[in-house]
Formats: C-alpha cells, structure tokens, sequence
C-alpha cells in the first residue's frame, strides 16, 4: 500500500523536527558570530529566563519544603515529597486517574465524530464551507467563556442539555450534570469535544484533499462500492494524521487546567480534579503557600507526560514506517 | 434519484452537529441582548425588543473597558514582541550561513519544549516574578506569554525560512546587504504569509490565555477579559444576562476578524497543532 510523501502531512507528526537539507555549497570561510548573536540572543534569553531556568528551578524546589508558614526557607527533604505523593495522596491518585480518563475517552469520542464529518464534508455536500467555518468556531473562545456557556447548557432546570432530554421525551434521565460526581467528568470531556472536532475535522479534511485521486479511481475500475473504497483505501491512508490527532488530543487532554477551574473547581467529591487544577490548589489555596510539594507533583507529570508523548510519537512511527 | 437521497442522509449529521455545534453560542448572543429578568420569565425568548445598550453598559459600568484595553495591551505588545524575536531566531536557525557546532541541538531542545505541560514552569516562574518585581503587572505576564508561544512560533517559521532559494540571499548580499538589512528588507517581506499565520496563531493565544493571568494576576485593575470572565460569573452568577453580554465583549473581537480571513485564521489555528 502506498504512503503519502511525508511533506503532505506537514504539521501533524507530533514530535517530527524535520532536518533541513542546505544545498551541498563550498564551506564558508569564516562565521558571522556577530549577525548569529544579533538574531538568536534575544529567543535565547527569552528561552532560558522563562522556560528552561523556572523547570531547572522547579526540579530543584521539589526536594525541598518551601512554605510560607515557615518562612519559605529552604529545607532540604530529598525524595519525601515523591514518596508521599506516589505511596499515600489520594488526591494526586484521585486526579491523575481523572486527566488520564480524559486523556483517553476524549480521542475515542473526538477521533471517529471528526472522521464522519470530514468524510461527509468531503462527498460533496452543499455549504460544505459554511459548516466548516460553524464547527470551528469554538476553539477560537477562552476556556472561561466556553466554560459559562457550558454552566448554563448543564442548568438543571432551564439549561439546554436537560431541554433536549424533556423534549425528546428522556426527561428522567434530566440531571444536575455538573453537581453529579459521577456524570460532572463525562460532561466536562463532552465540552472539550464541541471545542476541538470541528478542528480536528478540519486537519483530516485537509489530508483528505491531499490523497490522489488515481488511488480512489483505481478502486473504482476495480469494482470497490462507496463503502469499501471508504474503508479500504480512504481511511488507511488517513492513518497516520488520525493517529497523530490522537496522540495530541490525549496530551492535550492530560493538561487540562482552565475548563475544569472555571466550572466545576475539581468538585463535586474530587469528581473532575485533575492534576493540572491539584497543583495550583495545592500551591496557593491549601493552608499555605507551598512551592515544595506541588513542584514534585509537576515534575512527576512532567515526567509522564514528557515520556509518553516522546515514546508514543516514537513507537507509533516506528510502526508506520514498518508497514508501509 | 439515488444521489438526491444520498445527500439527503448525508445531510442529516451534519445538521444535527451543526445544532451542537452552533447553538450554546447562539443562545448566548441571544441573551447577551435581553435583561435578566426578560431570561427568568422565558430563558429561551427572542430579544424583542433587542437591549442593544446593554453592551454600553457592560463595558461603562461593569469594567469591561478595563478588562478589554488589558487584553487589548498584552496580546498586541506580546504578539509584536513574539513576532520580531521569533522570526529573527527562526532566521537565524534557518540559513546555512548561520550554522555552528550547536544550533541543530540547541533548535531540538526548543523544539522539545513545545510540548512541556506549564505546571513544570509556573510554580517558579512565580517565585522570580516576584523577585524581579514582575508579578502581578502586565510586562511580567507579556513576558511569559512570549516565552511560552516562542517555541513553536520559531518551528513554524523556521520551515519557511529555510525553503527560500540560497540564490536569493546570495543576489541581495551582491548588492550590498548586510545581515540585518538583508533579513528585514528581504526575508521578512518574503516570509509574510508564514508570519500572518503565526502571527494569528500567537494573538488568539495570548488574547484566551488563562492559567498563566489566573496565577501572577492578582489586581483587579489589570485583570484580562478570561480572568474578568471567571471572577464575574462567581460574583455575579445571577445577572445572566449581563454575563451573556460581557462573553459577547470577550469573544466578538475574534470572531468578527475570523468571518473575514476565516482561511487564514483556520490556518493559523492548524499550524498550531503540534502544540497539543
């Protein structure tokens, strides 16, 4: 089976820094140190007075207790923060099983809808660029504005979720979304669904323009009905882009802050907490300030998510290239 | 025949999305122009008659003014800022006459960062804002702001750089550019299209940016519109109706310049995707 040239997929391989090829010149004698520090000094001091200097700091903080209540002193405790966290807080466990449920049910749900509209938008249906303009609109709302939409489409009484349920006559499944522990997580996910699928359907609708059209004729001589060819030819071609997708969508996911701070705070019961919201609770609105304990909880993120977003962008191209 | 059904079925999910998709949004706008006492006698009537003053007195009365020139200031000074040092140090990763021993290792760090989740960085960025005096004014947060879009905004434009012809740099030099003449006169110009996107990109970024305000922000006098936002629905949480007209104050601007460059913004917001 053909593979798409890698230059079609440009900007959905998730962790691919493309090498850039210089035509093979005569070496240049000497370098422009002067125009080189003139171009990168100003990034390079953005970039390691703001990002690689406070993660350095942070690593160094969680082995530390640095707490207002103590004078935010320096104490050095080695590797009794991460012993807490991973042997006996409930909470972290509480809420990094919350960010990885939302890490993993929200591609399930997003990856196949956003496929069934694109697929749809691209057998040529009438306005097709109108309903492209309407669906991505929401990822371009901040996450509180989104969220004071969604608090009043979740309203028991005059919210537009329950308004569907009575009309369309499931009226006893009507529900207090948000104030449930165990329907407040789904609700939030579906959330994050209506903000980021007409974006996804958007970059599969572009690797759908992208596959050429001999592939689909040939399968047409070949006697290959509309839903064969759908599934044999279109969607595995589309593979990589989906599995990219997928991969973002679940690390996305896994720092979900902002939607969950703005609706629910991480209630009811803990029921949305996600590790993301659990470090900055943790930091400024426990008994103390504390920059010790939470920055152990964030390198531990850090590291996971770090680690799966490099190994599974890894593995997965691995794949990729073995079977194609 | 046949085909006229297909379209016919084939329509039905994308009315039924587009409902999804389409109508809390609507609903809002909606509201935005009817009193709250008009929505708690019927929360899904008509803005007859349309209370288009509402808006005048969202923005008078309930600190919209401030909260709209505080979004307006950050993401215009960020978004200039970003845009200058990211595209020289796109540049200057790009070309083959700026290469040494370290750059490619130096761009792949970069490049790494994209994908750092903000806990890792926030607890201590707050900790030397404070010290330099940077926390909870505007300049500390356009600070961050620039650090944290740098990354990807460098990736982006650094494809582009590195596409143009060698021949083209080699011609401008022969006529007697020098490194900066040749980079603001030449390659920005060309690179334009590239620096819309990002451009686009880093301005929808900084103007929703959230976690990073609600953390070093503290004064309400320089709240952001999504920080505003969140403090108002706590405090406010019965005036629906104006609320509805403050998130019609928070989101028009956007979303009048997307129904004109739509392709461009849809580019811009694709080109952002790695980011995750």
């Amino acid at each position: 089976m053909p593979s798409l040239p890698a230059d079609q997929m440009e900007g959905t391989h998730a962790l691919s820094a493309p090498v850039i090829r210089e035509g093979v010149r005569s070496p240049q004698p000497r370098r422009p140190w002067g125009s080189i520090a003139m171009f990168l000094c100003p990034a390079l001091f953005f970039y390691f007075a703001f990002i690689i200097y406070p993660v350095l700091v942070t690593f160094f903080n969680s082995f530390h207790i640095l707490r207002q209540d103590l004078g935010l002193t320096y104490q050095f405790v080695g590797l009794q923060h991460f012993k807490e966290i991973l042997g006996s807080d409930e909470v972290f466990w509480k809420a990094a099983g919350n960010s990885l449920t939302w890490g993993i049910v929200a591609p399930i749900i997003d990856m196949p809808l956003a496929l069934t509209l694109a697929l749809v938008l691209h057998a040529k249906v009438p306005f097709a660029r109108f309903f492209r303009t309407v669906w991505f609109t929401p990822l371009l709302m901040s996450y509180p504005v989104v969220g004071v939409i969604w608090l009043w489409v979740y309203n028991y009484d005059w919210g537009m979720a329950n308004l569907v349920l009575r009309a369309i006559g499931l009226g006893r499944y009507a529900e207090a979304w948000l104030a449930n522990p165990v329907t407040a997580l789904p609700a939030l996910i579906l959330v994050t669904t209506w903000m980021f699928t007409g974006f996804h359907m958007v970059i599969l609708l572009t690797a759908l323009h992208t596959i050429p059209q001999e592939y689909i004729e040939a399968a047409w001589v070949d006697g290959a009905d509309r839903w064969q060819r759908t599934f044999h030819i279109i969607i595995p071609l589309l593979r990589p882009t989906l599995v990219n997708l997928a991969i973002l969508d679940f690390i996305g996911k896994m720092k979900q802050f902002a939607l969950v701070w703005v609706m629910t705070r991480g209630g009811p019961m803990r029921g949305t907490e996600t590790v993301a919201t659990y470090v900055i609770k943790r930091a400024f609105e426990w008994r103390t300030l504390d920059l010790g304990y939470p920055s152990a909880i964030a390198v531990i993120w850090f590291v996971i998510i770090f680690g799966l977003s490099y190994g599974l962008t890894r593995f997965l191209q691995r794949r990729e290239a073995m079977e194609f | 025949m046949r085909v006229k059904i297909t379209r016919t079925i084939l329509m039905l999910p994308v009315l039924a999305y587009t409902a999804f998709s389409a109508g809390p949004y609507l609903w809002t706008a909606v509201m935005s122009l009817r009193t709250t006492d008009e929505i708690y006698r019927s929360h899904y009537g008509l803005p007859i008659p349309a209370h288009w003053g509402k808006f005048y007195t969202a923005w008078t009365e309930f600190g919209y003014a401030t909260y709209f020139r505080n979004s307006t200031i950050v993401s215009v000074v960020a978004v200039c800022l970003i845009t200058v040092v990211g595209a020289m140090a796109a540049f200057g990763f790009a070309r083959r006459r700026y290469a040494f021993r370290l750059r490619e290792p130096l761009f792949l760090m970069i490049f790494l960062s994209v994908m750092f989740p903000p806990q890792i960085m926030i607890l201590s960025l707050f900790q030397i804002l404070i010290k330099y005096r940077l926390f909870n004014t505007l300049p500390g947060l356009i600070l961050v702001y620039v650090a944290t879009e740098l990354p990807i905004t460098i990736y982006l434009l650094r494809a582009f750089f590195a596409q143009i012809p060698q021949e083209l740099e080699e011609a401008a030099r022969i006529d007697g550019c020098t490194d900066w003449t040749m980079f603001w006169r030449v390659m920005f110009p060309i690179a334009l299209p590239a620096v819309a996107t990002t451009f686009i990109l880093d301005f929808i970024y900084f103007w929703n940016e959230f976690l990073y305000a609600v953390v070093f922000i503290t004064n309400q006098e320089i709240r952001t519109l999504p920080l505003a936002i969140q403090f108002l629905v706590s405090d406010q949480y019965q005036d629906i109706g104006m609320l509805a007209t403050g998130l019609m104050i928070a989101t028009l601007p956007i979303l009048v310049m997307y129904l004109f460059l739509s392709e461009w913004f849809v580019k811009g917001m694709t080109a952002g995707a790695i980011k995750g």
